[in-house]
């Protein structure tokens, strides 16, 4: 009984990785990592938290309230536009573009950039794994 | 004797074949690195190396965290490699293309510009356009070229490619 209860409760934990290709679930646990030495009640990234962090408005390192939405709107099944230089961005959503979120340099990039564009500062290993649960879930 | 002859006319025929393809005059050599169109290009249009001197794009690529307001750092092997590509085909080594000879020829020795749209050239060829064909929101901007040079992914930037939108063709 007791070792299916385990079984049973290890299931959501194992479906939230499950999507992701091997090098992004090495990524997203080396995140984890990280997160927990920083924060040693930190359980598991949220999508929720990740939502917040993607669509809240900063004031960017323009100098303009912008959030990753201004360029990668709001539907991530759709096409963004780079609100600077009108240039079009593909859909950030894995489902519909499926070069999202399969390598790990590419995200580690995209991540420095855009925090620091939005946020004017690197993002917490704890901020980076919400987005990416986020982007996954969409 | 035969041989120089030779070898000239085909010099001569490459520099032809590379400067007009179906009639039109490629002005700047277009851009044929894969990794500069994806880097560059995810965020903008991929500018040709002919269109800044090559001591402009090392300025420019040592300072990627600060790229005209936004973040464009990259790992440093890629950085390095885009940075030889451009400065390869920068526009004071296509002298052959007339583009980069014409911006070439108005930039002073001791100018560093780090703005095609700030080049002199450019500046003459734009200077006449109305402010409400650029600022509307199918162009943004002079840094747009797409926008309205249909054929700048090529190098052509002829007068007769040129389609504004909501305008339509322009006349100097």
């Amino acid at each position: 009984m007791k070792i299916l209860y385990i079984f049973f409760m290890s299931i959501p934990l194992i479906a939230s990785d499950s999507s992701f290709n091997q090098e992004m679930q090495e990524y997203i646990t080396q995140l984890k990592i990280e997160a927990l030495k920083i924060d040693k009640n930190f359980e598991d990234f949220d999508m929720e938290r990740g939502e917040k962090i993607f669509t809240t408005k900063h004031l960017g390192k323009r100098g303009k309230e912008i959030s990753c939405t201004s360029c990668h709107s709001i539907n991530l099944m759709e096409d963004g536009k780079n609100i600077f230089t009108n240039k079009e961005i593909k859909p950030l959503s894995p489902s519909v573009n499926k070069k999202r979120l399969s390598s790990v340099k590419e995200v580690k990039k995209w991540l420095r950039r855009n925090f620091k564009d939005v946020f004017v500062r690197e993002g917490t290993p704890q901020e980076k794994g919400d987005v990416l649960y986020y982007i996954n879930s969409k | 004797m035969k041989n120089i002859l030779l070898v000239t006319c085909f010099i001569v025929t490459n520099i032809f074949a590379n400067n007009y393809l179906f009639g039109a005059s490629i002005g700047v050599k277009p851009v044929d690195n894969p990794l500069y169109l994806k880097e560059c290009g995810s965020c903008h249009f991929a500018f040709q190396a002919g269109l800044l001197p090559s001591r402009s794009w090392t300025k420019m690529m040592k300072n990627l965290e600060n790229h005209f307001g936004s973040d464009a750092s990259l790992e440093l092997e890629d950085q390095k490699y885009i940075e030889e590509y451009l400065t390869r085909y920068s526009a004071d080594k296509s002298m052959e293309y007339k583009r980069s000879r014409k911006i070439m020829n108005l930039i002073k020795n001791n100018e560093t510009p780090l703005r095609i749209t700030k080049t002199l050239y450019f500046m003459k060829k734009h200077d006449q356009i109305p402010t409400k064909m650029i600022q509307q929101k199918e162009v943004l901007s002079l840094s747009n070229c797409m926008a309205c040079h249909t054929t700048a992914s090529k190098g052509i930037y002829s007068e007769r490619a040129i389609k504004i939108p909501n305008y339509g063709k322009w006349d100097d």
